[in-house]
């Protein structure tokens, strides 16, 4: 803040050649953070931002000679954010490369497209400028959006929607499937950022006296501002920042000594930025800050004392036995919300959502008739069963009998071919993955997917603020210690996804269903590859959610825990069911013995 | 008009050719190379030194550029690449780590060109006499590059469907993991592919350099083009590549022959841009 004033009084006392300079700082900066609002945590490189940029410069020059300034500014943030949500909709589907080289050609195209109409349609490829802003009013301008980008990144980070970001990044199934609804979060965020760029470009064209499709439309932006980010490190909110100071220094200082050789030179930097400081600076920074800090707290404390790590413990101890209690009182203030959040988690309109306590009588999910096809191999095919509310269900059958295609289909993940799913009655084919996870199903998923970038605690939160009934991320926080708490992983809730073991991975992704709030919760074979012990904790944690009222379809290979648990058990192959009854049944009818052990043996 | 559509198919042969060498580097190694045209404008500077300072068929230049090409793309894999693909986390931490650092390339090698062969266009005459056929004339040079990328191609579909060695670049191409559990070594026969990419694009570059002159800083704009038809034709598919350089070479002729001219290269990114929306494997993928 303060610096922000001092920066915002320098052009006082600053020379033209000072003004200009801070101009590209502040531009860079700008740029940078509002590229990395979106690309750093969705991890999708854009390299659009010189499209977004340059649609705010002709934005500018089109309308400046009959609007005012102000106006032609927030006009060139629309048309950005109108231009951004065309483009996300019809795009964010593209992952990796695919979308690096759509932006990248999408620029491409917007500087053929202005050149074309310049050249054939106004016959002059220059448009002109026709106000003078003082440089100091344009200094100060961008200095207020670069500040106002880093502060908002600051706060997106903070929200439901940072965290949204972070598990599209990291695994955009288990988003959507935690009830994230990831096109709508990807397209807001990235018109949003390309609005914030538009704007920028919008300002940076009353430095020129005219523009043109090459400057507005540079290249040159779109890689500027990725280098920056990268450099700076786009995981932080002030990263970006330092990235584009450092970078835009950088490259004075580099013409300055190796004119003749700055292309080499910059080259060389890109190599060992990505080499040696992947992640970027700021990741560093706080390394640096946290080990001279610790360096301080142990030299301040006298030698004897106890490690510093067991404080933390007892902290996260004693946040255990108050989760409960903050989690009721900030459940009532959510509705403090901003809408705008609100409208990204409300449950579809299609879906209705029973709030109850207890188990409603009669079927919790009806399946009709549902069938899907893969090419010419039918996955699942006239398949009808209820599966009555309150009760463990198994889904038994060999490997490739369609078990997992019934999950996918339930969970919105696949579309069948024909059939219907019922939910209480209300039919949920059509629905998205988010819409069926707030309408109160979740999954686990047959290979375990834990978000290995978030900590336990994070994967577990996202399912309590985007599940039904969500909440925001401090309530998030007490109920998922809560949880971590029940499934056993309370001392583990910092670790991040990938350093958790197996076991503890499928206790992460129960206990982050579980914080959905579903009244059915689907386990692809979560008990598979337990050792004995671990199965018969598994077994009955298995038992107290279904006690507690959640309705269990569980997909299973393992006999004693589909003797141990289920009321009902259907059995499937080749897509079809063959039995269905209780465990003892089924597993005597020599059907079944017959799929599972082959005709020779089921007939010895 | 036949003449039109003609010319757009010997564009798009050209075409076609600049993406051979990118679809070894990126369709079965896996790697998006942006410094890939610096190895373009490295080949066709050659074969402009060859003819300019030493007099001799400029064609001859290929036996430098080939070899060198092929060694340094070797040594990009091995040692610059390799100890990314061994850090990365996930396929998108490495793509993004690949492209960045191949980016640092390109402006390297492109320094080393402008400090060492300077930032002027450079361009020759060879093979420029006119060839007629059916009526149209044809320059012979882009006749040659044409007949290139045929033989070319087609040399690339036979090794990689009919060899040991091609059956063993296919299964890369799908699935390294699986490659790599069934015996192939990954590792040597990636570097092997991505090297052979940056000996074709050396040959590319020479043949072009025969009717389009070329500059320090033209690099990128090959790369682009090549990556261009690649995603058109779906990645790691040779005969994909070919076909799309030759639909993207008439589409462009003949739009810009009943649209404008000036639009050329707007109708070469509309159309990779439709295919992206429609069909982001690439027109000519298999399922």
């Amino acid at each position: 803040m303060i610096g922000a004033a001092v920066l915002a009084a320098l052009p006082l006392g600053l020379s033209a050649y000072g003004v200009s300079t801070g101009i590209v700082y502040f531009a860079n900066v700008a740029l940078a953070t509002a590229w990395a609002l979106f690309s750093g945590p969705t991890r999708y490189i854009s390299l659009a931002t010189a499209a977004f940029v340059g649609v705010g410069m002709y934005t500018v020059a089109f309308a400046h000679v009959s609007l005012n300034l102000a106006v032609c500014l927030a006009l060139a943030a629309i048309v950005g954010l109108l231009f951004a949500l065309v483009v996300g909709l019809s795009t964010l589907r593209l992952r990796g490369v695919y979308f690096v080289i759509f932006t990248f050609g999408l620029t491409e195209l917007m500087r053929q497209l202005s050149s074309w109409y310049e050249i054939n349609i106004t016959h002059k490829l220059n448009r002109f400028i026709t106000i003078s802003v003082d440089s100091i009013v344009i200094y100060e301008m961008l200095l207020v959006l670069a500040v106002a980008a880093v502060l908002g990144n600051w706060y997106v980070s903070t929200t439901r929607l940072g965290h949204a970001l972070r598990a599209i990044g990291e695994d955009e199934t288990v988003a959507r499937h935690t009830g994230i609804n990831a096109t709508w979060v990807k397209v807001l965020v990235f018109a949003i950022a390309a609005s914030m760029m538009s704007l920028v470009g919008g300002v940076y064209a009353l430095r020129y006296p005219s523009i043109d499709p090459t400057v507005g439309f540079a290249n040159a932006w779109s890689f500027q501002v990725l280098i920056a980010a990268l450099l700076g490190g786009p995981g932080r909110p002030w990263g970006p920042a330092i990235g584009a100071v450092l970078l835009v220094l950088l490259s004075d200082l580099l013409v300055g000594a190796f004119s003749r050789y700055f292309t080499i030179a910059l080259g060389v930097c890109f190599v060992v930025i990505v080499y040696f400081i992947p992640g970027g600076i700021a990741p560093r920074i706080e390394q640096l800050y946290g080990v001279l800090a610790r360096a301080r707290q142990a030299a301040r404390s006298a030698p004897g004392a106890s490690a510093p790590q067991e404080p933390a413990t007892d902290a996260a101890a004693a946040d255990d036995k108050t989760g409960t209690e903050t989690g009721e009182i900030v459940r009532r203030r959510r509705s403090a919300f901003h809408p705008l959040m609100r409208r990204l988690t409300r449950p579809s309109p299609r879906l209705v959502v029973r709030d109850g306590a207890g188990p409603p009588p009669g079927a919790m999910l009806s399946v009709v008739g549902l069938r899907k096809a893969f090419g010419g191999l039918v996955a699942v095919r006239d398949l009808s069963f209820d599966i009555p509310a309150g009760g463990v269900t198994g889904l038994i059958g060999p490997n490739g009998s369609g078990k997992t295609t019934v999950l996918n289909l339930i969970t919105g993940e696949l579309s069948p071919d024909a059939g219907s799913i019922l939910l209480q009655g209300e039919e949920i084919i059509g629905a998205r993955s988010f819409e069926i996870c707030r309408a109160r199903i979740a999954r686990t998923f047959q290979l375990v997917r834990v978000l290995p970038g978030m900590t336990t605690r994070e994967n577990v939160m996202l399912g309590r603020m985007f599940g039904s009934d969500p909440t925001g991320p401090a309530a998030a926080r007490s109920e998922a210690d809560v949880l971590l708490d029940r499934v056993g992983l309370a001392d583990r809730a910092e670790l991040i996804g990938s350093q958790l073991t197996y076991i503890d991975q499928k206790r992460a992704e129960l206990a982050r269903a579980l914080a959905t709030r579903p009244q059915l919760l689907l386990l692809d074979e979560w008990l598979a590859g337990l050792n004995p012990t671990e199965l018969k904790i598994g077994i009955d944690l298995i038992r107290r959610i279904q006690r507690e009222g959640i309705t269990v379809l569980m997909v299973e290979h393992v006999m004693e825990a589909i003797r141990a648990l289920c009321g009902r058990v259907i059995v499937m192959n080749a897509g079809m069911k063959i039995a269905e009854g209780t465990a003892a049944e089924v597993l005597s009818d020599p059907k079944v013995t017959q799929v599972y052990l082959g005709d020779d043996d089921a007939a010895a | 008009m036949f003449e039109v559509v003609l010319n757009g198919l010997i564009l798009g042969g050209m075409y076609g050719l600049i993406a051979l060498g990118l679809n070894l580097q990126y369709g079965i190694a896996r790697m998006l190379n942006l410094s890939y045209g610096e190895f373009f404008t490295a080949g066709a500077f050659t074969s402009f030194f060859t003819i300019t300072l030493y007099h001799y068929n400029p064609l001859l230049g290929l036996s430098v550029s080939v070899p060198v090409s092929f060694a340094a793309n070797w040594v990009i894999y091995r040692f610059l690449l390799l100890p990314l693909i061994r850090r990365a986390p996930n396929r998108d931490a490495l793509d993004g780590d690949v492209v960045l650092s191949t980016f640092g390339l390109l402006f390297v090698f492109q320094g080393f060109e402008q400090v060492y062969w300077g930032g002027n266009v450079r361009g020759y005459y060879f093979l420029s006499f006119p060839v007629h056929f059916f009526g149209a004339s044809l320059p012979a040079n882009r006749l040659l590059a044409f007949a290139a990328a045929m033989a070319l191609g087609g040399v690339l579909i036979f090794v990689l469907r009919k060899t040991r060695f091609g059956t063993a670049l296919r299964a890369i191409a799908i699935d390294p993991i699986a490659a790599g559990l069934s015996g192939i070594n990954v590792l040597e026969l990636s570097a092997l592919a991505f090297a052979l990419g940056g000996a074709m694009v050396a040959i590319s570059g020479s043949l072009v350099s025969t009717f389009i002159a070329s500059s320090a800083s033209a690099g990128i704009v090959y790369t682009l083009k090549a990556l261009i038809v690649i995603i058109v034709g779906g990645p790691g598919r040779m005969a994909g590549a070919i076909a799309a350089g030759l639909l993207l070479g008439v589409a462009e002729q003949v739009g810009g022959y009943l649209i404008d001219p000036g639009l050329t290269l707007a109708i070469n990114y509309a159309i990779l841009i439709l295919v992206l929306l429609i069909r982001p494997t690439g027109l000519f993928a298999r399922g």
